[in-house]
This record gives C-alpha cells, structure tokens and sequence, in this order.
C-alpha cells in the first residue's frame, strides 16, 4: 500500500495530465494529421470551414 | 489468420477414413516435464473446439447494432442542424468536421469543432464545443482481434470529467471485453465492466455482463446481467434478450426482409416491485438508391420518421420529424450534411466538391 505522500503526488500527476490533455488533445491531432497528410494540406484550408 | 489452418485441418478430417485421422499434432515445444499433461488437455480441448467451427457472436456492445442502425431513436434530432466534414488526406484519413446545431427544444444552440486522425491502427478523435468541453477518444488495435480504447471527457466544470478504459479481445468463437470508468489508481474506486459471449451453437451466443461499483473504497457492489443472441442460419434475422437483474429485461428481433428493407422490434421491459412497465418499439428502414428513410412507432404513443437525402455524394439533407400523439407534442429537425475535400479528382477518384 502505497503511503500518503505517494497518493497526493499521483493525484497530482493525473490532475496536470488532465489538464494537458484538455488543451493540447485537439491540436495535438491536428498536428499528427496535417503532418501526415499525404499529400499536405494548406493551413487555411484546415481551419475555415467555408474555404 | 488462424482460420487458415483450422480450415485445412478440418478438410483432412473430412476427407480422411476416421480410422486414418492423424494424431493431434506435438505442441511446438516437447511434452515433458510437470505440464505436459495440462498441455496435452489444452491441446485437445483446442481441437475439438476448432473441430465444433463456431462463429464468431459478435461483441456485446454491439448486440443490438442492428437493430439500433434500422430504429431512428439515435439518429433523431431537432431543430436545425449543419454538419460540414472536410477530409484533407484519404490515407491515412485525416478530416474536420464543422458542426452547428440551432433552435433545438431540448438542447441549447451548439458549436462543436472536430478532427479525426485514423490509419491502419490507430484512431485518435476529438471534439470540442463552444464553451471549451472537449471529448477524446483514442483507439490502437494491438492485432487484429485485440483492441485498446480510451474515451474521455474533459470540461471546465468540475465534477464533470470522464475517463474510460476499456480492453476488447475477440477470439474465434467468443469475445471478451473489460471496462473501466473514471478508476482511480490509488484507491481504486470507479466502476468496473466485464463482459463475455460465446458462441455456444451455430446459431445461439450466450454471455454475460457483470459490473461493479466502487464508489467509495470500502463497498462494491456487483451486478451480472446475462445474454442470449440467435442468428438464423441465413443470417437475415437475429434475437437478441437481456436480463438484468432487479427484473428488467430488454428483448429485440431484427429482420432483413430484403435487399432495401430492414425491420426490427425492441421490447423493454421492467417488472420491480415499486414499478411495473413496458415499452414496444417497432421500426423500418428503407434502404434506397440516394436516400435512406427510417419510420418508427412506440408503445408510448410517439410515431417518427426520419429521411436522409443525398443529392451529390457530398451533400445529404436531412429531415426528422416526431409525434408525441399522448403529450400531443411535435418535434421537426432539418439538417445539412456537406462534405468536400481538399484532394484533386486524381487523388480521390471522383470529382471535388467546393463549398
């Protein structure tokens, strides 16, 4: 059984990957999928939707 | 790939005089030492089981499937509603999709913005609404018949988050899957799914579900729900039941009455002491060249329909319409699905649709 101190850190460590994830998830997608794209689309093509 | 094998294992055994079958095969590695009876069994009850050819039942989750894609009540909505999808890459698939949705009697006005990226195994979606919630979902197939999922919800509201993990396992003739929501590592609070289905004949899958719930360290609390599924031998019709314990019990039937038209029933049921009632759902779905069209009656008086219209491949219009005839209430959605792409008609195949 892991002590006190141990469970306060890990809870700490799943709060800021929460958190990381809630901001970076989206980009992060749009950044793999834009780098892999084949062939690689222009940025503004990406983010209108009217373009 | 090991249908391969199995199949020409069974061919010798058919074609064989049954006094010639050919012992079972050595296991690869030799049957000595303290295991080697335990192997030999294993080895056997592999056999037969091969021998027996079951197909495979399909995953709970997706036990009623047909039934949920020819009924509407997941496809209805109202008010009005623009889906505009942009694929920037086919392969691997990268695309965005734009998705409005205004005037709605039960939901406020939306925004959602979001991206998928999928190749051969792995799918990574996100979404993410006007007032910053986002979901997340990732999947990775280790193979091809093993399947890691992860689902989640972030928002800024606390208490409203959602995580959940969840392993899939098909095997030949079963398929096992394990879930688990909101776990927390240290105490290990969270609710828990497991499930199974196996294929018992060529036509029934019986399996079960059983879920527990850690809410707080010290209770949990176990639930088992049990499954049948039967196939008929065509496959053009399909039974499933569901009983859950407390007396609630959820028994569907799906038909495919021919090329274009499917049907199905839904029965839900729910016997406790404190309640007594049921619900019957009958549905159709109209499978035509450019259009799909869905109609829909319940027990609790709502009759609904729900077209979907393609004009061009990349443009559908839809329309949903339901009447509540007890509550004398209506319910009307229209809705626009625009889809273009980014890739000259070379890369796609057929020519681009420009907004």
């Amino acid at each position: 059984m892991p002590s006190e101190d141990t469970k306060e850190k890990i809870g700490k460590v799943i709060e800021v990957g929460r958190t990381v994830l809630h901001y970076a998830w989206i980009p992060f997608i749009i950044y793999v999928g834009f780098t892999r794209s084949n062939p690689q689309p222009s940025l503004i093509k990406l983010i209108s939707p009217l373009a | 790939m090991s249908t391969v094998p199995t199949s020409t294992v069974k061919d010798g055994l058919y074609e064989s005089p049954t006094s010639v079958v050919p012992p079972p095969p050595p296991p690869p590695r030799a049957p000595s030492g303290p295991f080697s009876p335990l192997v030999n069994i294993y080895d056997r009850l592999a056999q037969w089981k091969q021998s027996l050819d079951l197909p495979s039942p399909g995953t709970v989750e997706n036990l009623q499937k047909e039934v949920k894609t020819t009924h509407l009540t997941n496809f209805a909505f109202d008010g009005a509603r623009a889906d505009l999808a942009k694929t920037l890459s086919g392969n691997p698939l990268f695309q965005v999709t734009h998705s409005f949705s205004l005037g709605s009697q039960t939901a406020p006005s939306s925004y959602n913005f979001g991206a998928i990226f999928a190749n051969q195994n792995t799918t990574m979606q996100g979404g993410v609404d006007h007032d910053g919630g986002v979901n997340a979902r990732f999947n990775q197939s280790w193979s091809q018949n093993n399947v890691t999922k992860v689902q989640a919800q972030f928002s800024s509201q606390a208490g409203h988050n959602m995580v959940q993990l969840e392993q899939d396992y098909q095997g030949r003739d079963f398929s096992l899957n394990a879930k688990a929501i909101n776990p927390w590592p240290t105490d290990l609070t969270g609710i828990y799914l497991g499930s199974y289905l196996q294929s018992v004949t060529q036509n029934l899958a019986l399996g079960f579900e059983t879920l527990c719930q850690r809410p707080s360290p010290d209770i949990s609390e176990y639930t088992t729900s049990y499954l049948a599924k039967w196939t008929s031998n065509e496959k053009n019709w399909i039974a499933t039941a569901h009983m859950q314990p407390g007396g609630i019990v959820q028994a569907s039937y799906w038909q495919k009455l021919g090329e274009k038209v499917e049907v199905a029933a839904d029965l839900h049921l729910i016997a406790t002491p404190t309640r007594r009632d049921a619900i019957a759902t009958l549905g159709a779905k109209y499978d035509l060249r450019l259009s799909t069209f869905r109609a829909q009656l319940d027990s609790t008086g709502k009759v609904s329909a729900f077209l979907e219209q393609r004009f061009t491949p990349a443009f559908a219009f839809l329309l949903s319409g339901e009447i509540d005839h007890f509550k004398n209430a209506a319910k009307v959605g229209v809705g626009v699905m625009i889809e273009s792409s980014t890739l000259t008609p070379e890369e796609m195949g057929l020519p681009p649709q420009q907004l």
